[in-house]
């Protein structure tokens, strides 16, 4: 009863080296999912550690030691499986060798044995994908009461004198397999505690990082204002539950959240040192309150007490700031000083596609710029000259026609906007067409099926102008024969096509390689509309030439 | 009165240009073409002495209608266009002058005091061509455009000159003079050019005399007076 008593107080020493084992660095190895080879020799060195210690720690018994050393070695092998377990068991075996005793022999190999048993109940729990119960208490009891027991028997099959081993054994069985199994039990539930905790903290490190992803995910991408900044510090202090949250770009602060939000205005510069050191040096800075002090530059009052300042960036390029408060009684959360410089690395690729978005846009504008400014000279001083001829035959015709040049020229300068409904795009080709009809009179011959359904339908304005252009200045104007060019609208398949035909068939080629203005009017249509729609290219050479515009059933709308 | 051509595809382009040179008193409009095609006819028939030239025109700009035209017919040329994307600054040398549609009437006087003056020192215009890379051809009743290199030999007779293809032949408007000055087409007989690529075989015959077999097998007279260029030609 004594010894077992003294084998219990000695392996509450172990359960305090197990406490700080967890606390320690050296515990992170026991946090991942799987051992690497780096993390089992830390673990073999800490395991050989305590069974040696557990030996060292050993009362004298008949010649013999009563001890805790299989605990290290067990645990060693139910962790880490049988390799790591049978190492530090012929650790702890070869070192208890040394130190003599007419046991010496058989301890040194029953240690080795019960590390491998550990091993082998390892394998099987792995086996049966029961990875969860290798920190199971239970287990650890049950399996170390076995292995204590394997030794006793090792010990009364090995030691001589027998008589000797046998009444050795008698005395210290039942407190050394009682005190071994319940250390061991105690010691892996101190582990798994840790273990649970870092999972547990990670858990909701990763819930947390991936809300705030969530919420403020797209809110950027409508670029980097204090509208957007306010919406984006408002969530990042909710996710976070810190003090206050502040937003900047390189010179005011744009938004302010939180606690101290009387004096901290947006709009206003920024005055903090830190928050300048942050944007000048582009890195994080961190005032903690403690060994570097934080004081409000604004109001001496100010109850925030510790920041951190987070540079946003694009390219590297430092375009402002995101600064976490906590108040001067609290203490900033290493959690959220992790978890801020993760955020603010999430809104700098945010705010890189919102640059990403807004050059495309650029790109789609100028390629309005560009088929307007295609409104070609050639078509100008015809019509001109074509009026002036007109003038002397028939004044009123050639009045209608100056106002309709005046209203395609009107179209073509005043339309900035990237959607038009299908009656103004007709309006704008009809204007062209009338000019055009005058200058090459019975060469040239318009025939329209339009679906009057169509007419509201909205489409990406100078989608059919470009088109129908093409079909009279590259196809009708090079024929001899009377010209034909159809436009029709009608839905088809759920989709709305439009067609524009002439019969001349001489551009096939330069369509095709996506010349003429035809890139630009796809690419835009595939901007505004979805990636599904477009033109398509049908030709036969000297017989007609057909572009087929795909538009969505419901025509386009702006995003 | 000046004899002047106007060629323009478009109707009212003519009829403006027509009214404004009728307007200046000095000129006499034989005819408006509303293409190439027509303005050769009209040149052959008409013999003007100045040409109002569009450029931009279906099938064969202004540019290709000159040449087209025979040496000795060649008018002298005046270009109108609506844009002056060919910067006809570079061609003053060549043409005569240059209009830019719509034509103002002052300016239009000027041409004419030019055309005036240079009929009257009796220049012979003279505009810089280039080889045909296309012999314009009537086919039913479409203009067909024949690939010199493809066409075997052109035969002129009283019904016209007619070109010769393995599709067939065709009548065409240019003269046989036009075509063998500004193609590879080699004379062999006073009524025949060939294309050299596509003879078969030569056969001699009495009297420096010789007939040409075609890879088609049509044969072809070779008359003494181009016999000897034409073994110049082949290197034998």
């Amino acid at each position: 009863m004594t010894l077992f008593l003294e084998l219990l107080q000695e392996m509450s020493v172990f359960l305090v080296i197990a406490y700080l084992f967890s606390k320690s660095p050296a515990f992170r190895s026991l946090t991942g999912e799987s051992l690497r080879l780096r993390h089992k020799v830390i673990l073999y060195l800490v395991f050989s550690a305590c069974s040696i210690l557990g030996t060292y720690f050993g009362l004298p018994v008949q010649d013999a030691i009563a001890n805790t050393r299989a605990i290290g070695a067990v645990l060693a092998g139910l962790i880490g499986g049988p390799l790591l377990g049978g190492a530090v068991g012929l650790t702890a075996g070869l070192h208890r060798f040394t130190l003599g005793g007419f046991t010496a022999f058989s301890c040194g190999i029953s240690t080795t044995a019960e590390g491998l048993l550990g091993g082998l109940v390892h394998l099987y729990l792995v086996r049966n994908s029961r990875n969860n119960d290798l920190f199971s208490p239970s287990i650890a009891l049950v399996t170390t009461f076995f292995a204590e027991a394997l030794q006793m028997a090792i010990i009364l099959a090995t030691a001589h004198p027998f008589s000797e081993a046998i009444s050795l054994v008698q005395v210290i069985a039942a407190p050394m397999m009682l005190s071994n199994s319940v250390g061991a039990a105690l010691f892996i539930s101190i582990i798994r505690d840790q273990k649970n905790m870092y999972d547990k903290f990670g858990a909701i490190f990763s819930a947390q990082a991936l809300k705030v992803a969530e919420r403020t995910l797209g809110i950027l991408v409508r670029g980097f204002s204090p509208s957007t900044a306010e919406q984006i510090a408002d969530i990042i202090r909710e996710e976070t539950g810190v003090g206050a949250v502040a937003i900047t770009d390189r010179e005011k602060i744009l938004a302010f959240s939180g606690m101290a939000a009387d004096h901290h205005p947006p709009g206003g510069p920024i005055t903090s040192e830190i928050t300048r050191e942050a944007i000048r040096n582009n890195k994080v800075v961190y005032a903690d309150g403690v060994n570097t002090p934080y004081h409000c530059t604004l109001s001496p009052d100010c109850p925030l007490g510790s920041s951190l300042v987070v540079p946003l960036r694009i390219d590297n390029e430092v375009v402002g700031t995101i600064k976490l408060y906590e108040p001067k009684h609290k203490l900033f959360l290493n959690l959220n000083r992790t978890l801020g410089e993760g955020i603010a690395s999430l809104l700098s690729d945010q705010l890189l596609r919102a640059r990403y978005e807004e050059q495309k846009n650029l790109l789609i504008k100028s390629e309005l710029k560009l088929l307007q400014a295609q409104v070609n000279p050639h078509f100008l001083f015809n019509a001109l000259n074509t009026i002036s001829a007109i003038i002397r035959k028939d004044a009123d015709r050639a009045r209608e026609l100056l106002l309709h040049l005046s209203n395609f020229f009107r179209k073509n300068l005043k339309r900035s906007g990237d959607l038009a409904t299908l009656a103004e795009e007709l309006d704008h080709v009809n204007s062209y067409l009338k000019i055009e009809m005058a200058r090459f009179e019975d060469r040239l011959t318009i025939e329209r099926d339009i679906d009057p359904q169509l007419l509201n339908l909205k489409i990406p304005t100078f989608t059919l102008q470009p088109i129908i252009e093409n079909a009279v200045k590259h196809g009708i104007s090079t024929m001899l024969e009377p010209g034909v060019v159809r436009l029709r609208a009608q839905r088809r398949n759920g989709q709305v096509v439009v067609e524009i035909e002439d019969n001349a068939g001489t551009y096939c080629e330069r369509i095709k390689r996506g010349g003429l203005g035809m890139k630009i009017v796809n690419q835009r249509i595939k901007n505004l509309c979805g990636q599904e729609f477009g033109t398509q290219v049908a030709c036969e050479p000297n017989q007609s030439t057909r572009i087929t515009i795909v538009l969505p059933e419901g025509g386009c709308e702006t995003t | 009165m000046i004899r002047a051509l106007i060629v323009d595809d478009e109707l009212h382009a003519r009829e403006e240009l027509q009214t404004l040179l009728e307007e200046t008193g000095e000129i006499n409009v034989l005819a408006t073409c509303a293409n190439a095609v027509e303005a050769i006819k009209a040149i052959q028939r008409l013999r003007p002495e100045v040409l109002f030239l569009d450029i931009q025109m279906p099938l064969l700009s202004g540019f290709d209608l000159l040449n087209m035209i025979d040496e000795e017919e060649m008018p002298h040329v005046v270009f109108v266009t609506a844009y002056d994307e060919y910067a006809l600054k570079a061609f003053e040398e060549k043409t005569l002058d240059y209009l830019l549609k719509p034509v103002e009437p002052a300016r239009l006087r000027k041409t004419v005091e030019k055309v005036r003056s240079a009929l009257k020192a009796g220049v012979q215009p003279r505009y810089e061509t280039q080889t045909l890379n296309k012999i314009p051809c009537l086919s039913a009743n479409k203009i067909k455009l024949i690939d010199p290199a493809v066409v075997e030999h052109i035969h002129s007779d009283l019904s016209g000159v007619r070109v010769f293809t393995h599709e067939g032949s065709f009548f065409t408007e240019l003269t046989l003079k036009t075509l063998e000055q500004r193609t590879d087409l080699l004379r062999c007989h006073k009524q025949y050019l060939v294309n050299v690529d596509h003879i078969d075989e030569i056969l001699l015959l009495e009297n420096g005399l010789a007939e040409i077999k075609t890879r088609c097998g049509r044969q072809l007279p070779v008359s003494r007076r181009y016999f000897k260029r034409l073994k110049e030609v082949l290197g034998f």
